[in-house]
Order: structure tokens, then sequence, then C-alpha cells
């Protein structure tokens, strides 16, 4: 373990710093934040995790706003943090330092009416003007869980117009013709060619942050494992290691061992069933049909093993609820081997298949130098060859001690994203394999116990999703009871560069592209 | 017994051709590990679509209502001459037969002329999905076209009719080894019987996603009885160039006269022809992936470059 008071000397600050949980917060003035953030993320390139508000003027009397840089490998954060008084309810932006913080920023004035003085774009988001009435800050403390809304009468608001011979626009959504979420995409377009995309999302707007503070202790696991379903367990995983770092609370090898099983089995369901999307929406449907059919299969496992095909119920803070008996981690030991036998022959099927590759090869290129500047995670930064996994980053459970790789791809076009969830499948194999193989020769209690959490602190739990990675950034108050609950959907980022992708490819490759991401509405929009 | 034979010939494409979807629908759901719906599927659609409520865009013109009929109405009126078990062509009275229906150029542009009104109606309502849906559509049948004229112009040549009847009689006759010309002209068919009739590679008749659609994009503003319309026109058409290309590419067994036996065995016949066809289309839907929208003209340039090369051998030889 590191020790903790002298990381801050490490990267020349001077600042006291107080130790909670894993992170290191201290306190910083307005007219040096952007020095110290130039110094963590330019000079030493910690990553950025989130940025979250906190409205504690009933104790401390001032809005905070934390930002949270990781440090790789080490397992530790550093906050430095902002006050921000009611009468003032501006800060610095830095946005015009780095783009990453733009959307955080944003979602800061939105939520907790603080304005990002210098941000070029100081915009609402999310909360949509013809719902939300615009000095409505739902995130500070005076504003009651369940408060009803009328509509404003607003008009929303109007989309970029582009003028020329031909040019045209196409609305889309915000119901849509799959089973698929909500959200409305505005297309500029030139014959085929897309001059510029749109999104407009929000209409999955749920108060899940607030929630969590108003929910008793036991229900805000299901509620995190309701914020975007096909995420379930990681999302419940990153909540939970939040807890446990605040707690302090040790894990058995075995509970450890269990949350790496289920976590792949998670990503195995996904995987599969994007690359099967991901085929479908070229039109070939032999690889939708056969991925969609290994989903069912890992699916399936879920179910045996926990009793829920998406694996609710299965974290409790502290550990797992659900064992797996010697005799079924033998057949699930037989099953995977079949699976990935099943799972190469497809795959090689599908890269014979040249009218596939050829609908996949430089469609919907991300540029690496955006996906950079936004900050993108996941799937989206490994395939433009970022190197960025919280597994290999931040190593949690039992992945420390397992042989595995992070597998990266340079073009960033839908080939990329497909080829970097098919090598991430096979990796989760390995990690399934050395898991099962180590998990009868351990013992231990399943769940370790939580007691009270101390008051007026703040950790951060964080995972990778099979999207990406998933941070919550959780504080106390004077009681001990949660008191803010910030979460980080990898998709809010993602998001970010959405339109910048699909800027001059063709219509009919934007379902393509879309699929290629996979973007979660709900956990962008909580 | 003519005018019975005549009723019959005139309601067997609409008759038979939402059991040829089915039966495309079937191939592709075993060909891809589903069982699929049944084959009947397709009437039990239309049957419902007709009892269902209607709703057309407050936007919506004349054009909106009567295009389904026009388009409909074209794929009877040309399925009503197509050869399909014989090569006698309907007539009520002497003065009033569908001769004139069974030229072929009279067949390729009566068909364009549904085209054209199902353009319309796609920006008609004034949806974006629909303005799409046209200008593909446009694109699409303006470059099919060569390849589809040309290759019944090479059966044209090569039977000295334009007459798809005689056509198919004069060519049951060409010995076979006469018949290179008109393989290769079939291939430039096919091509365009895939492009025309909103197949893979160029569109995917079974997509949910609006913005790939082509076809179904200029259909979406549309429920009720003009869907069904809609749905059953297109079924028509398919069968319509299902059986062109089975008879007049592969002209043997089509009954020149109205005996039991000789109807039998052309129905045997056209019943093995077409299947292969509906097999083939199958097949292509499962194994590979739709084209990207602009490598779409290269294929149809392909179709009529291979018609205008058979073009050119029959006219040398």
């Amino acid at each position: 373990m590191t020790d903790f008071m002298t990381i801050l000397g490490r990267y020349g600050l001077t600042y006291a710093a107080e130790r909670e949980g894993n992170i290191l917060l201290f306190d910083v003035p307005a007219v040096e934040l952007e020095q110290v953030v130039r110094t963590l993320k330019h000079e030493h390139h910690l990553p950025l995790k989130t940025v979250a508000a906190a409205d504690e003027r009933t104790n401390k009397g001032v809005f905070r706003i934390h930002y949270v840089f990781g440090i790789p490998k080490e397992g530790v954060f550093l906050v430095p943090t902002l006050s921000v008084s009611e009468a003032d309810a501006t800060f610095p932006s830095l946005t015009l330092v780095d783009q990453e913080f733009s959307v955080y920023e944003q979602e800061i004035m939105t939520f907790f009416g603080l304005v990002p003085k210098g941000h070029p774009r100081a915009e609402r988001i999310l909360l949509h003007r013809e719902n939300f009435s615009e000095d409505l800050y739902p995130l500070r403390k005076d504003f009651a869980w369940n408060a009803k809304q009328e509509p404003t009468g607003k008009e929303m608001p109007a989309f970029q117009q582009f003028d020329g011979e031909g040019v045209y626009e196409i609305p889309v959504g915000p119901v849509h013709a799959g089973i698929i979420e909500p959200g409305h995409f505005r297309f500029s377009v030139l014959g085929e060619e897309i001059l510029k995309l749109e999104p407009r999302l929000g209409y999955v707007h749920k108060g899940t942050e607030k929630l969590f503070e108003t929910l008793p202790m036991e229900r805000k696991v299901a509620l995190a494992e309701r914020i975007s379903g096909d995420s379930s367990f990681h999302h419940a995983l990153a909540f939970a290691q939040a807890i446990e770092a605040l707690a302090a609370a040790e894990l058995s090898e075995r509970a450890k061992l269990l949350r790496v099983i289920y976590a792949e089995l998670e990503r195995l369901a996904n995987h599969f069933n994007d690359i099967a999307f991901i085929m479908l929406d070229t039109g070939l449907s032999f690889g939708g049909s056969q991925g969609t059919r290994l989903r069912e299969r890992a699916l399936q496992w879920n179910e045996r093993l926990s009793g829920n095909r998406f694996l609710r119920g299965v974290i409790v803070p502290g550990g797992v609820t659900c064992d797996i008996d010697a005799e079924t981690v033998r057949k699930f030991q037989d099953d995977l081997e079949v699976l990935e036998e099943d799972f190469r022959e497809i795959i090689e099927a599908a890269k014979e298949s040249d009218s596939l590759l050829n609908r996949l090869h430089g469609t919907g290129r991300l540029d690496a130098k955006i996906g950079r500047d936004h900050g993108v995670v996941g799937i989206a930064a490994r395939a433009v060859g970022i190197n960025i996994d919280a597994r290999a980053d931040f190593p949690y459970a039992a992945y420390d001690g397992l042989q595995w790789s992070v597998p990266t791809e340079s073009s960033g076009d839908v080939c990329a994203r497909f080829f970097v969830r098919i090598r991430e499948v096979h990796q989760s194999f390995r990690l399934l394999s050395q898991a099962l193989t180590l998990l009868p020769h351990t013992k231990g209690n399943l769940t370790a116990s939580i007691g009270n959490l101390p008051f007026e602190a703040h950790a951060v739990g964080i995972v990778e999703g099979w999207r990406g990675d998933i941070v919550y950034f959780i504080a106390t108050d004077d009681l001990g009871a949660l008191s803010r609950v910030k979460v980080r959907d990898p998709s809010f980022l993602n998001w970010q560069v959405f339109p910048y992708v699909v800027t001059n490819d063709i219509v009919p490759d934007f379902p393509l592209i879309n699929k290629s991401f996979n973007l979660s509405y709900t956990g962008n929009d909580l | 017994m003519t005018l019975f034979f005549s009723l019959i010939q005139i309601v067997a494409i609409p008759a038979i051709s939402p059991l040829f979807v089915g039966i495309i629908r079937k191939l592709k759901a075993r060909m891809q590990s589903r069982v699929g719906a049944d084959i009947f599927q397709p009437y039990r659609d239309l049957s419902k679509l007709f009892k269902k409520d209607e709703i057309i865009s407050k936007d919506a013109s004349w054009i909106t209502k009567i295009a389904p009929y026009i388009i409909f109405t074209v794929t009877v009126v040309v399925g009503a001459a197509v050869p399909i078990v014989t090569t006698i062509i309907p007539s009520f009275t002497p003065g009033f037969s569908l001769l004139p229906l069974s030229d072929f150029i009279v067949m390729v542009y009566l068909l364009a002329l549904g085209t054209f009104f199902l353009a319309l109606a796609g920006m008609d309502s004034g949806s974006g999905f629909g303005g799409f849906g046209s200008s593909r559509e446009m694109m699409v049948a303006a470059l099919a076209e060569g390849g589809l004229f040309f290759s019944l112009l090479v059966a044209s040549v090569a039977s000295g009719s334009g007459h798809v009847p005689s056509m198919v009689v004069s060519l049951q006759t060409l010995p076979f080894t006469s018949f290179m010309p008109l393989i290769v002209a079939f291939l430039a068919f096919f091509i365009a019987l895939l492009a025309e009739n909103n197949r893979f590679p160029v569109d995917n008749p079974s997509t949910h996603l609006e913005l790939t659609m082509i076809h179904e994009a200029m259909i979406l503003e549309y429920s009720g009885k003009r869907l069904a319309l809609m749905e059953w026109a297109t079924a028509n058409k398919l069968v319509i160039f299902i059986a062109l290309g089975a008879n007049i590419f592969f002209p043997w067994g089509v009954a020149a006269s109205l005996e039991g036996h000789a109807i039998l065995l052309a129905f045997v016949l056209f019943s093995l022809k077409t299947g292969a066809l509906l097999f083939s289309i199958a097949f292509i839907e499962s194994t590979m992936a739709k084209f990207r929208v602009f490598r779409v003209p290269d294929l149809l340039f392909t179709s009529f470059v291979l018609a205008v090369t058979a073009l050119c051998i029959i006219i040398t030889f």
C-alpha cells in the first residue's frame, strides 16, 4: 500500500489532504484550481474519472465540486475539491483547459444551478425546457425528490439549420422501430451524406441520483442494478465497491473470485449480443441468429447460477449472495469450452464474409484525438488504441491475480469496435476458466460485514462494465448516511463524440455505427 | 372454357404471390436456424390488414390515397399476361384480349409506372423517411432498368419476337447449344430482379431500421387496407419477375395447349424452376451482408454490362 500522505508531494502539491476510504481529498481555492488540474492531468496524465458536485449547504454552508483523478495501478484517487458559496453560485470553467470537463460542467450547471464561468457553451443538458423550468435544480437538497413537474409550455429549442441546394433534415425518434430506448436524432443530410447529427437525449430522466439519497440502504443496490439494465451487475458492483472502500471492508478470496465470474458472464452476454447485432445490422442474418443464440446461453447460465438472467440480487456491499458448488463449476467449465468453440466457429465464418467486412471497414471512424479530448472510455477508447481498462488500471475483485490482457485496435471504425469485442470475449473466457479453476480451492464467507459508515466521508467505486468504466462517487453526511451518489456511466462520455463519428458517413450506415457503440440512454440520463 | 381459363390466369398471380413470400420467409428462417412462420402466414397478414383501421397523414394528398390502387392494378394487369403454365393469353371475346399487354416492353414500363407512383407516394406524406426512400428507389430503378430491359431484349432477339408467350414458344425450340447468351442474360435479369424487388444485397425487406430502408421507407406511412394492397402488389411483382425469369430463360415445359397432362407437366416444372429461384433468393439473404448504398450502382452496372454482352453475342453470331 502506498503511503497516502506522500502522494501529493509526488505531484508537487502542498495542500493539506485528508484520507477517506480510497481517496485523498484536498480543498483547492478557485484561483489555483486550473493549475492543479493542469499539473495532474496534463503533466502527470492522471485520468479524470468523474466530476461530482454536492449540495453541502446545510452543514458546510457551501456547494462542493469534487474533481476525481485516478492514479492507475495504485487504486488511489486524488480529489481536489472546490467550495462554491450559494451567493456566488459560479465556478471557474476548465473546458478551455481540457474539453473533457465540458459535459460535467454542463451537468453541474443543470442539476445544481452553479454556472461554469468561461464555459464556451454554458447550456443546460438533459432536462428538457418543455418539462423543466430553468430555475429548477433537482440535485439541490431543497428540491423534494417527489416534486411533480408541470409542462412549462416552452417550445423545444431549434436545431442547427443548414442551407444549400439539396440539404434536408431527417428527424428520427424519440420512438424507434426496434425495442430500444428513446432518443431523438436530427440529421442534416446532403443526398446520403450526413452533414451534422444533433442527438437530443433526456427522454428517460428518472431522478436516480436523488433517489439514492432517499431510498433505504438495502434498496440502494437494487436501484444501482436498475440504472442500465444490461449492466445490472457492474453498476451494483461499482456501488458496492464504493461502500466497501468507505467502510474499509475486506472481502474473502471466494467472494472476489465469484465477482469476477459473474462480471465476465455479464460481459460475455452483452458482447455476444452486440457482435450479433452488428452483423445483423449489415443484414448478415447468420451472424445475428448465432450471436443471439450464444447470448441466450450466457443468460441461461446467469439464471442457473444466480436465479436471475441479469444477475440482479447477486451483489451486496461486502460480497455476493450466490455461491457456485463444485459440481456446477465442473458443468460450467465444460459448457464454457463448448461455447468458446462455438463462438470461434461463428467468428471464423464471419471473417470470411467479404460483404460483412466491406460494411465494417472505414465506417463510423472515431478520430483518436477527438476521442482523447472528450475522454472516451471502454470499447470506443480501446478501438482507437487508448489502452484503458479499469480491471487493469484500478484492479478490483480478483482481477489482480489472473492472467489476461487488454485488447486494443487502432482504426477506430466499426470494424475496430467489432474486433475489440471479439478479442475481449476471448479474454473473458480466459478469465472465467482461471477463476473457475481457482474457485474450489478457496473458502471464506461470501459476505463481509459492513459496519456503520464513517461520517462526512467520500469514496470512489470503479469497475469496467462491458461498455466502459462505471464510476460511483459517494459521500456521507454527519450521521454516516449517504448524502450524495454521483454515477458516471460510460455512455455519458461516449455520447459526446457520437456526432463527430457519424459526420461524413452516409445515412444508411448510421444504425450500424450506433450499434457498434451501443450506448445507454438511461445510464446517460439518470 | 376459355373464359374460365382466362379468369384463372388473371387471378393466378395475386392468388399465389403471398405463398411465394411465405416460402421465401420459411426458407430463410430454416437457413438461419429458426422455425419460422407457416408459409401461409402472408395470407393471414393481408386479411388482418384489410380488416384494420387506416390512418392517413393530414399532409397527404390524393396521391397517397390512390397510389396503392394504381400500383396493385398494374401488377394484376401485367400479371395476367405473364405465362405461368401456358403460353395462351387470356381473351374474353375476340375483340378483347390481353394480347397487347404481353409485349415485354409494355410489361417493363407498366411496372415502371407502378414504381413511379410508389416513389410519389413515398414523398407525398412529407416524412423524411419516405423522401429518402423514394430518392433511393429512383436511383435503384433507373440503374436496374438497363439490365432488365436489355436482358429481356436478348431473349426477344434470340426468339425473333417481343411478345412474351411467343418468345417462350420460340425459345423452346432453340437448340441447347445456343443458350449461352441467354444464360448470361439471365444473370443480368436475376440481378435486376433482386434490385427491382427490393431484395438483398440491394435492400433488406425484413429490416426494422428505417434509415437503411428503400422500399419499406416509402410505405412506412401506410396502414390498413392500403398497406395490404401495397404489400400484396410487392408480392405480385416478385412473382411476375420470377415467372418471367423461369419461363423465358428456362422455357421448357410451358404448355402450348390446355390439355390436362401438358398443364400438369408445366405446373410441376414451373414449381421446380420457381422453387430454385426462391431458394437462391433466400440463400443470398441468409449468407451475405447487404451492400453499402453506394456499391449498389456497381452491381447494377454489372447487370447492364452482362445484358449488353449477351446481346452482342446474339447479334454477332
